[in-house]
């Protein structure tokens, strides 16, 4: 095996490495300080309520253009989103009336292991 | 001649051969490279699983046994808001939810999607008093079992505790946290990320509902700035490697699946955990009723990564010494906060220590 203290791709790999983590705790230090959290949430505000106006701007563009807002696209997907979780309750019916129709009228529909499973260290066998 | 003098002959002597393996691989990372911006990454979170329910953003899977006999009290895991569940059924090999399976156990998991622009208006009782309780409700139903063990992973954690600290008489039989913070003040840069003399989380939550999922990550990436640019250097580096690459997509892919959070509920979390440290300091209260973890007395098994650089331990070490159980344990493990419960560690370290210890409390 080669050296991996003559190695270049080593030492290439290494040095990357060191400079991840002394760039990591150097931000970190920096994050740290009350000013740069003044300075983050200033930014973070401002872009905040940037957003907000310019997303009520391009309603009244999109209204004009005649095209759907990101808005009404979301809303279909919502609409889409429902009909699948009422898809979802028909199934969990389906396999509720299922199992009540099975003998026994109980849970499970379809036939599960029995819980009796015990810890090896009890004597229980790990299959 | 000296060794020092045989080992610069031996190097010398390996160098054409290492100059024809660094010219393949770099051949090889031509082809993969094009590869991988071509194809789609492995399919993850496959292991078979039944819907059981879903309701916005709320939905709970269950995972058909392998084993052919199975223990008593079925498990129920709790995912963090922020992230997808499939984190913990990577691929088949890599799945902690295969696994259980494989040892037998019945395991459902509380899985949660992106909120709906009409879900932000979610509180932190509906996730504790309502959404947790309801699959509890589901897994008894299902499983026809009184007893249930809790498995929390993170905020899932959390959520977990705040539930069995309401619902201490019942029906919750085991609790085990993966990393789950619970002194606030020790999250050192999520705090001055929050300070409350800048950061106006009313003003963030009024002005964009759901709290975006673009946000979420950016304030996690911010903890290791240079890590990402690192780790796609290393990738570019191991990219002829298929099980380097398949490893780098299948975490990447997740981590940056992160999820919207709800608007009020993310007003919660800020408020009551980050500012006022609620949890922690015993004052926490979820809908109006008191969420004391002192109360919660089941058996419970904390598992901490010991380079956990979101939830440090600092911020998750109290958790068993306040915790009311009798039967309590803290297992500190090498590994980060996601190589905790995923990869290579985890099937070696966790996922062994987690079977042995929730066996013989599952009969």
């Amino acid at each position: 095996m080669a050296d991996k203290s003559n190695d270049p791709v080593a030492i290439w790999q290494n040095m990357i490495g060191e400079m991840e983590k002394g760039f990591n705790s150097f931000a970190n230090r920096a994050m740290e300080s009350p000013e740069f959290s003044k300075a983050m949430n200033q930014v973070g505000g401002v872009t905040a309520g940037a957003q907000k106006q310019l997303g009520e701007l391009m309603e009244k563009y999109l209204v004009s253009m005649n095209l759907p807002s990101r808005a009404q696209m979301v809303s279909m997907a919502e609409r889409l989103q429902s009909i699948e979780g009422q898809l979802n309750e028909i199934k969990a019916l389906l396999h509720q009336v299922n199992s009540n129709s099975a003998p026994g009228g109980g849970y499970p529909a379809a036939p599960r292991p029995p819980r009796t499973r015990r810890p090896p260290s009890t004597g229980g066998e790990q299959k | 001649m000296n060794a020092p003098a045989t080992a610069a002959v031996l190097d010398l002597a390996s160098i054409p051969e290492r100059i024809q393996s660094e010219v393949q691989r770099a051949i090889q990372r031509s082809i993969k490279g094009v590869e991988y911006i071509a194809s789609s990454g492995p399919a993850l979170g496959s292991t078979p699983k039944d819907i059981l329910h879903v309701r916005g953003t709320m939905n709970l899977y269950h995972y058909r046994p392998i084993a052919d006999e199975i223990y008593r009290v079925p498990i129920l895991i709790v995912m963090a808001t922020t992230n997808r569940g499939y984190i913990l059924d990577m691929v088949p090999g890599q799945s902690f939810i295969e696994f259980l399976l494989k040892r037998g156990y019945d395991v459902y998991m509380l899985d949660w999607t992106a909120p709906r622009p009409e879900e932000k208006s979610l509180r932190m009782e509906d996730y504790v008093l309502d959404f947790i309780p309801d699959c509890v409700r589901r897994v008894q139903q299902d499983s026809g079992e009184t007893d249930v063990t809790v498995i929390g992973y993170c905020f899932g954690g959390v959520l977990s505790l705040l539930y069995g600290s309401i619902f201490n008489d019942g029906p919750m039989k085991n609790l085990i946290c993966f990393t789950t913070p619970i002194d606030f003040r020790e999250m050192k840069l999520f705090q001055n990320f929050s300070d409350r003399r800048y950061f106006d989380v009313d003003r963030l939550v009024d002005s964009v509902g759901n709290v975006p999922p673009e946000m979420i990550l950016s304030s996690f990436e911010m903890l290791r700035p240079a890590s990402r640019t690192a780790s796609q250097i290393q990738l570019w580096e191991n990219i002829w490697n298929d099980e380097f690459v398949k490893s780098y997509r299948m975490f990447d892919r997740w981590a940056t699946d992160t999820l919207p959070l709800a608007g009020e509920y993310f007003r919660a979390i800020t408020k009551d955990l980050m500012w006022d440290n609620k949890l922690f300091n015993g004052t926490m209260s979820v809908g109006g009723r008191v969420a004391d973890i002192t109360k919660i007395k089941v058996p419970i098994l904390h598992a901490v990564a010991e380079h956990d650089h979101i939830v440090p331990y600092d911020a998750a070490k109290h958790l068993i010494q306040k915790v009311g159980s009798a039967d309590k344990q803290e297992v500190m493990l090498k590994g980060g906060h996601v190589s905790l419960v995923a990869g290579a560690n985890a099937i070696k370290r966790l996922w062994p220590k987690l079977d042995s210890w929730l066996g013989e409390r599952s009969t």
